[in-house]
């Protein structure tokens, strides 16, 4: 870096200058629809000439700091392009009468106001809360069990592992139309009337898909943790004595606890985002016959399933933007509490 | 200095790789033509070739071959390639077509269904109004200024379809059904002739919520709107876009469906698949199916094999007849092809031009199997519905389908699951099952 000089200091900003010129001139182009096919490499080489320039500056003191933020730049870009601006989108959209096409006037809050009005989106809400908790229990449970059968000396746990593990690579939307089948076809010279058409049932009938579809994929990490418990700690444990129940309880699941942390918070969040099983199995479909008074139509709805109808098939893209918005908040709430918890138990361990 | 050149070149790597994003962008929206065209092969090659060529997304899967064969003519005719894109089977039309526009790659002609389907489309559409087929149909659909906006392709018809041997078999003169009392008593007199007839149920009638809600909740509530009523009669979609229905015909319509509901295959009733149902009518186990003339094309492919088993028996069709006199069934065209304000419009019209004459409509009624809307056409389409049609049609006894103006998704998100909770038995009887629809609609409508 003995280059610092006035001549380099030029050379800098001149790239600076010429490449920011380009950049914005490429975006201007654009905007006003021109179909110049020097767009993309004028922009392209507009960038490069401004950070070789940012490269280039003769400074000692930002050096390094520059090189980092260079080397960020691609990552930082992709993650603004595909979630800042959409969300910072999204959030704007909300606030307007957009039909997904084009928008004619803003409406401030109204779509907020709108969704807490409505019965069938606060019952979608409502189902999700108990559907999370159910499924976070279930999972787990059926998942630890699993877990302790294949850790267990079992002969060919191998084979049981993939086993338990298999419905969890085929997608949910196969899996909702198999079921759906299954339902439909099969049960249905036990049940009479299929599990699907009532709503009752019908949530059971998701809750069973979704523990069937994700409990192997959770067995997976307790056997990590199972596995990882030391061998000495046990061992000890046998000398003095303890049963296999005391072992369970007193060894094993508090040497496992960060694990189950994990699981927890991997089956709240996802049960949370439960689409495409709810989609293609029951379809929101099934009724309630008052709820605030209402008679509701969309029994076994879930919030995901529900942001998506009220865009897509409702033809209302901003009322489901806004409902988007509350998902995210709540899902964004569930992350916190999450990395605050993960964070707490780490200095512990 | 190592460590200078090694950062200069993970530089040069960097830059590399934005060029080649760059470079990637400007063949980006041909590449995204072709993911999503993925379900026809045909259609990226042109996307690709950009400039000349236009593109028609086709809303009927089942006629995909047809269309491109047309397409291959006009080719060999006018030099100018026609790529088909055709979706179905599930597939939110207009919401693919919404991601296409946000991805400028909008296609020139699309499928359009109903109001809600051209209202997306407000002011970005072609005026058909002087295209010389414009005068040759009625059936162009019309915006609320009176334009031709819609280019009509096809003709297809909601009633009754019954099997002309088991009636002949069992005594019952279809013409004879013309009305509540006349339609009760067919239905016993086949019910207790049902194992003399091979029959498994009287009627093939199917109200799962999930997938045939279109059926039910559009299809079957269209003549509540409109069977036995004049062509331009809108009194019934009027009062339906205020929120409303009239109670005393919509119980005579609850009372027809409580009688299907009786009558049809409690095995599928309330869990069956469209495909189960038409298999069963063109097995010949039912002697009636609701559903409509499209079933056709189904029997006479899909289902081909037990259809000739059958005897590849004739079909026909009766109204609705909730009521003494209502005497029509319902024929339109069930979708729209809308051509989009381009630079290519020019050459979308003349291609709509073509399919209009004769060359074209030789390739959409004997190949694709439609009936023509055009009145100049003098083919006619091998199915099984198609004399029915025309002899409705020629009686002048045929009502419109103003359900078309349904608010968006009714039947998916209300009617669908109403009429399902009915033949479940959560509604009880025809008056509740009246009340239900009436404050779900008001609801529905309010929103």
């Amino acid at each position: 870096m003995k280059t610092n000089t006035a001549g380099s200091k030029g050379l800098s900003v001149i790239l600076m200058a010429a490449g920011a010129i380009m950049t914005i001139a490429a975006l201007a182009l654009d905007f006003m629809g021109n179909k110049a096919s020097f767009r993309g490499p004028l922009l392209v080489i507009g960038v490069l000439a401004f950070v070789l320039g940012v490269y280039l500056f003769p400074t000692l003191k930002h050096h390094r700091k520059i090189v980092y933020v260079i080397f960020l730049f691609p990552l930082l870009f992709a993650f603004v392009v595909t979630v800042i601006i959409p969300l910072v989108l999204g959030i704007f959209y909300s606030m307007t009468d957009w039909t997904g096409i084009q928008f004619t006037k803003f409406v401030g809050l109204a779509n907020y106001a709108a969704m807490f009005k409505d019965p069938a989106f606060i019952w979608s809400v409502l189902m999700t809360f108990v559907f999370v908790v159910i499924n976070m229990v279930l999972v787990n449970l059926v998942a630890f069990l699993l877990a302790l059968l294949c850790t267990s000396g079992l002969k060919g746990d191998g084979f049981f592992r993939a086993a338990y593990f298999l419905p969890n690579l085929i997608g949910g939307i196969v899996l909702g139309y198999i079921w759906q089948f299954v339902f439909n076809n099969v049960l249905i010279n036990i049940t009479k009337i299929s599990w699907l058409v009532q709503t009752k049932t019908a949530m059971l009938a998701i809750v069973i898909v979704y523990v069937w579809q994700y409990a192997g994929y959770i067995m997976l990490i307790y056997i990590t943790g199972l596995t990882q418990v030391p061998k000495d700690v046990l061992e000890a444990a046998s000398i003095d004595g303890a049963d296999a129940k005391q072992t369970l309880f007193q060894i094993k699941i508090p040497m496992i606890a960060s694990t189950i942390t994990i699981c927890t918070f991997l089956t709240l969040t996802s049960a949370f985002k439960q689409f495409d099983v709810n989609l293609a199995l029951t379809g929101g479909t099934g009724s309630v016959p008052n709820f605030m008074g209402a008679y509701l139509t969309n029994g076994t709805q879930m919030l995901a399933l529900n942001i998506y109808n009220t865009a897509v098939s409702k033809n209302n893209y901003s009322l489901g933007q806004a409902k988007a918005v509350l998902f995210f908040i709540i899902l964004a709430c569930v992350s916190l509490v999450q990395v605050r918890i993960s964070n707490s138990k780490e200095v512990e361990l | 200095m190592k460590k200078k050149l090694l950062a200069l070149a993970l530089v040069a790597a960097m830059a590399m790789g934005l060029v080649a994003c760059g470079g990637g962008s400007a063949s980006g929206s041909s590449d995204a033509a072709a993911d999503d065209a993925a379900k026809t092969e045909e259609a990226a090659a042109p996307a690709a070739s950009g400039e000349g060529d236009i593109r028609l997304v086709n809303g009927k899967i089942e006629v995909d071959a047809a269309l491109k064969a047309a397409a291959e003519a006009y080719k060999a005719e006018t030099g100018v390639t026609v790529a088909i894109e055709s979706m179905g089977g599930g597939v939110n039309i207009q919401d693919t077509l919404k991601g296409y526009f946000q991805a400028d790659n909008m296609p020139d002609i699309f499928v359009c269904g109903s109001d809600a389907d051209f209202g997306n489309w407000t002011g970005k559409l072609a005026d058909l109004s002087n295209e010389p087929w414009a005068a040759d149909t009625d059936a162009g659909y019309k915006d609320a200024d009176g334009k031709i906006i819609g280019f009509p392709y096809t003709t297809e018809a909601i009633g009754l379809a019954y099997n002309a041997d088991i009636l002949e078999k069992a005594g019952i003169d279809p013409a004879s059904i013309t009305g509540p009392e006349s339609m009760k008593a067919a239905f016993e007199t086949l019910d207790a002739k049902k194992d003399e007839l091979g029959l498994t149920a009287v009627i093939g009638w199917c109200c799962e919520a999930k997938d045939l809600y279109w059926s039910t909740g559009s299809h079957s509530f269209a003549n509540y709107l409109d069977a036995g009523l004049a062509r331009d009669d809108t009194t019934y979609s009027d009062l339906l876009a205020e929120g409303k229905i009239d109670e005393a015909r919509f119980q005579k319509y609850a009372e027809m469906i409580a009688l299907f509901n009786q009558y049809s295959d409690p095995a599928l009733l309330t869990s069956g698949t469209y495909d189960q149902q038409i298999l069963g009518f063109a097995s010949g186990k039912y002697a009636f199916v609701t559903q409509g003339s499209w079933i056709g094309a189904t029997m006479t492919s899909d289902d081909a094999e037990q259809y000739a088993a059958a005897g590849n028996f004739k079909v026909g069709m009766i109204p609705y007849a909730f009521d003494e006199g209502i005497d029509t069934i319902l024929t339109n065209s069930p979708s729209w092809w809308a051509v989009f304000e381009n630079d290519n419009t020019q050459k979308a019209k003349d291609f709509l031009t073509w399919l209009a004459g004769d060359a074209g409509q030789k390739f959409l009624v004997e190949d694709a199997g439609f009936i023509s809307p055009f009145k100049s056409c003098k083919y006619v389409a091998n199915d099984p519905f198609a004399q029915t049609i025309t002899d409705f049609t020629a009686a002048g006894k045929t009502s419109s389908w103003h359900w078309l103006k349904n608010k968006a998704s009714l039947d998916q998100n209300v009617l669908g699951q109403l009429y399902l909770d009915y033949a479940l038995g959560n509604i009880p009887d025809a008056a509740t099952f009246t009340q239900v629809v009436s404050q779900q609609i008001a609801a529905y409508y309010a929103q």
